[in-house]
């Protein structure tokens, strides 16, 4: 019998206990010890719902043998405690034997206890457990202690609220540990392998990912292939029981345990690693889940791996588990890869909270790869400057040389054209010697002397005109050419390329134009950098005009012309004020020379160049040349 | 018989292109600078001129240009050691333009087209 005021005692008692402690087992131990103490009750139970709410266990006992107590574990709906849980409403019985609804569990010696009480645990309306009285003697439990136990499962409710929240907080908190020190061991390398193995680790670590296997692709944008980078799991279940071993030692030092291993490359040799290493799929849709898990950007929790129409039939087959979970690697909004976790060894299901922690894994993994890759970016950047610099000072270095050798050979030319001049003389003057000396040794001699010497002479003229010809004042050489055959040679050059692009070529062509005098060689590069500026702007295809005139200019003198026509939409407006200036450049691999070289060879030829530029339709560039070039002007 | 005057800075070359022209059947004045040239003209009026072009004081372009404003009919050939200053536009003005050789062969063909051309005019 429970007496008001002693009912009260034992719920201050109760609730004392249920703020003192975080533990859970804890506080159910004590408040059951309270109970039995103090309300006349030969056993009690609590037990409380797994997650998915179907079955329940006993969590702390009175009167009931401990060990057999635990192991008991009871289906919702069945028998009183069960029906309790179902119903959500107490029971109070005289003799629970007699109840249709009892199921015994002789393990626990249950038939001697005759009486019973049992009192729903709810939180909102969800039984989470029951509390059990039991006495040996019949007899009723009293409204007041029908209430009292239903108040003490109200406090119960609030400890396991309690505790859950406690648990989920202290998850999260291992968690956040984890990506800290994940982050702050990434940041200690730029190596991208060392980066990866450090996240994997994260990954297949007990505490926060706990994934027994990690496997990590990548994109491959040239080949457009997906490819094996790094796995990192064991090879065996007794692997998996020493390396988890291990870890759990080395929680305090484990961060510096992780780089030290990274540079040990240890995993390199394992065969996950090499078997994931040789995958490379193409990124096709449908291909396989891990293409779709990129192609999508969407994360994968595949349960029945043999029964999902992503996974394809040959990947399942080859991973070997039924469970695994993909997530895509991201990094400013673009996919680099992807990241496939399982658990092979212990079988665990993967919960959508460790797939959420995953995701957080995979967007570090994401910034190291981006990392790598920018650093390398830059590292073949700096070296492409280098040698850029390197260029500029030996074509600095050939272009003095060259001004050199052309003031040299000059100099050498005016005695060389004496000695060669007066040893021809001499040759000749010999044979007007009278005839008997012409029979002498010694005139014989002569004569062949001042051959060496006019051969001699002839061959370094020779040696002297190739010097000139590539040093840089010589490089330069006009000849008569008509404009038309270099443009249908520097069309030639392009023919595949813009058959391939589908591009038309319109050419037209005045009649009886004159040729004029012109490097051809530079004219040449003139008309290959428009060209290749035409076709560069037309990648949809379009129409490449090209038309060669005779125009008269404002001064009254007659100009040969050409024009090149592009149907590539125009140049914007903020970059066609730019064109011409050395070194701007909107294509990716481009010096930004092209058309100030085409404007200094032009203007060393005494022409023009125009470019009109009509935005959305095209451009059109023209070049006039002076007729003063031509050979007919030169002669008259 | 047809008069060549020679302008080359060049002693060895003066002596080089008299005989040689000499012998050619010319009969041939020279001139050590542009400056004697511009008398030798006027003293010996030439029927046709050999005229270097790098030469100390005024160069050979300069009194080609010089020659032509003072409306001179003179036909005049270019020698020169190498063939740059063809890209010169003012070398144009000129009848022809030799680059220098120990063979003379081919200035002496430019020489007679020249003088045939002027004087069936």
């Amino acid at each position: 019998m429970v007496e008001d005021g002693h009912g009260f005692e034992i719920l201050k008692e109760v609730m004392r206990i249920a703020n003192s402690t975080l533990d859970l087992h804890e506080t159910l131990d004590k408040i059951i010890q309270v109970i039995h103490s103090r309300m006349t009750i030969d056993a009690s139970a609590i037990y409380l719902a797994d997650e998915q709410g179907t079955h329940f266990h006993i969590m702390a006992s009175s009167g009931l043998p401990v060990e057999v107590s635990r192991s008991i574990k009871l289906e919702l709906g069945k028998g009183i405690t069960g029906w309790v849980a179902r119903e959500k409403k107490p029971v109070a019985l005289v003799d629970a034997m007699q109840d249709p609804r009892f199921v015994h569990f002789p393990e626990i010696g249950e038939e001697k206890f005759n009486s019973m009480l049992s009192v729903p645990i709810l939180k909102e309306d969800l039984c989470i457990g029951v509390i059990n009285l039991h006495r040996i003697d019949k007899g009723n439990f009293t409204t007041p202690e029908i209430s009292l136990l239903e108040s003490i499962g109200n406090q119960v409710a609030g400890c396991i609220r309690n505790a859950m929240l406690y648990t989920k907080s202290q998850i999260l908190l291992k968690e956040q540990t984890v990506l800290y020190e994940i982050s702050q061991a990434v940041q200690t390398t730029l190596k991208l392998e060392q980066g990866i193995w450090t996240i994997l680790s994260g990954i297949t670590m007990g505490e926060a990912g706990g994934f027994n296997r990690a496997m990590l692709f990548t994109i491959n944008d040239k080949a457009n292939t997906l490819n094996g980078m790094m796995a990192l799991g064991p090879d065996s279940p007794e692997e998996a029981n020493r390396i988890w071993t291990e870890l759990s030692q080395r929680s305090k030092e484990r961060m510096q345990w992780i780089i030290q291993e990274a540079d040990r490359k240890e995993y390199e040799n394992s065969r996950l690693n090499q078997w994931v290493r040789s995958l490379q799929f193409p990124l096709r849709a449908g291909e396989n889940i891990l293409v779709d898990t990129v192609l999508l950007k969407n994360s994968y929790n595949i349960k029945d791996a043999n029964n999902h129409p992503q996974v394809g039939e040959e990947f399942a087959r080859e991973i070997g588990v039924n469970a695994f979970a993909t997530v895509p690697l991201m990094a400013h909004k673009k996919v680099l890869g992807v990241i496939l976790v399982d658990n092979r060894y212990n079988n665990k299901a993967i919960a959508e909270e460790q797939l959420r922690l995953l995701t957080r894994f995979a967007t570090h993994a994401g910034w190291v790869i981006e990392n790598a890759r920018l650093f390398t970016r830059l590292l073949d950047t700096n070296s492409e400057l280098l040698s850029t610099k390197e260029q500029l000072i030996q074509s600095e270095k050939l272009a003095a040389l060259g001004e050199m050798s052309a003031e040299v050979a000059h100099e050498i030319k005016n005695p060389l054209v004496s000695i060669g001049g007066f040893a021809r003389r001499l040759q000749e003057k010999i044979k007007s010697l009278p005839s008997y000396y012409q029979n002498g040794e010694p005139v014989q001699k002569v004569v062949s002397y001042s051959k060496i010497i006019v051969q001699e002479v002839d061959r370094l003229e020779k040696l002297l005109e190739d010097i000139l010809f590539f040093s840089k004042t010589g490089t330069s050489h006009r000849e008569e050419c008509q404009l038309d055959e270099l443009i249908q040679e520097a069309i030639y050059l392009f023919k595949t390329e813009m058959r391939n692009k589908n591009i038309q070529v319109h050419h037209s062509v005045e009649e009886n134009l004159p040729s004029i005098f012109l490097d051809r060689q530079q004219v040449k590069q003139v008309l290959i950098n428009l060209f290749y500026n035409a076709i560069d702007c037309m990648r949809e295809g379009g129409d490449l005009t090209v038309a060669v005139f005779k125009t008269g200019h404002a001064s009254g003198q007659e100009m040969i012309s050409f024009s090149i026509s592009d149907t590539g939409g125009g140049i914007p407006p903020d970059i066609f004020k730019n064109i011409f200036n050395p070194f701007f450049t909107t294509k990716n691999q481009g010096t930004g020379l092209g058309l100030s070289i085409c404007r200094k060879i032009i203007s060393e030829h005494s022409g023009t160049i125009n470019i009109e530029n009509n935005i959305g339709r095209g451009v059109t560039v023209y070049i006039h040349l002076s007729l003063k070039n031509s050979v007919k002007y030169y002669k008259s | 018989m047809k008069k060549i005057l020679v302008v080359d800075d060049e002693e060895n070359i003066r002596l080089l292109y008299k005989e040689e022209l000499n012998d050619e059947g010319y009969q041939v004045e020279v001139a050590a600078s542009a400056e004697e040239a511009l008398e030798k003209i006027h003293s010996e009026k030439p029927d046709i001129i050999t005229l270097d072009i790098k030469m100390p004081g005024m160069d050979g372009i300069e009194l080609l240009d010089k020659l032509k404003k003072d409306n001179s009919n003179i036909p005049i050939i270019l020698c020169s050691a190498y063939g740059r200053y063809k890209q010169d536009f003012r070398v144009w003005a000129s009848n022809a333009y030799v680059v220098k050789s120990a063979d003379l062969g081919e200035l002496k063909v430019t020489i007679r087209d020249i003088l045939k051309e002027t004087s069936s005019n």
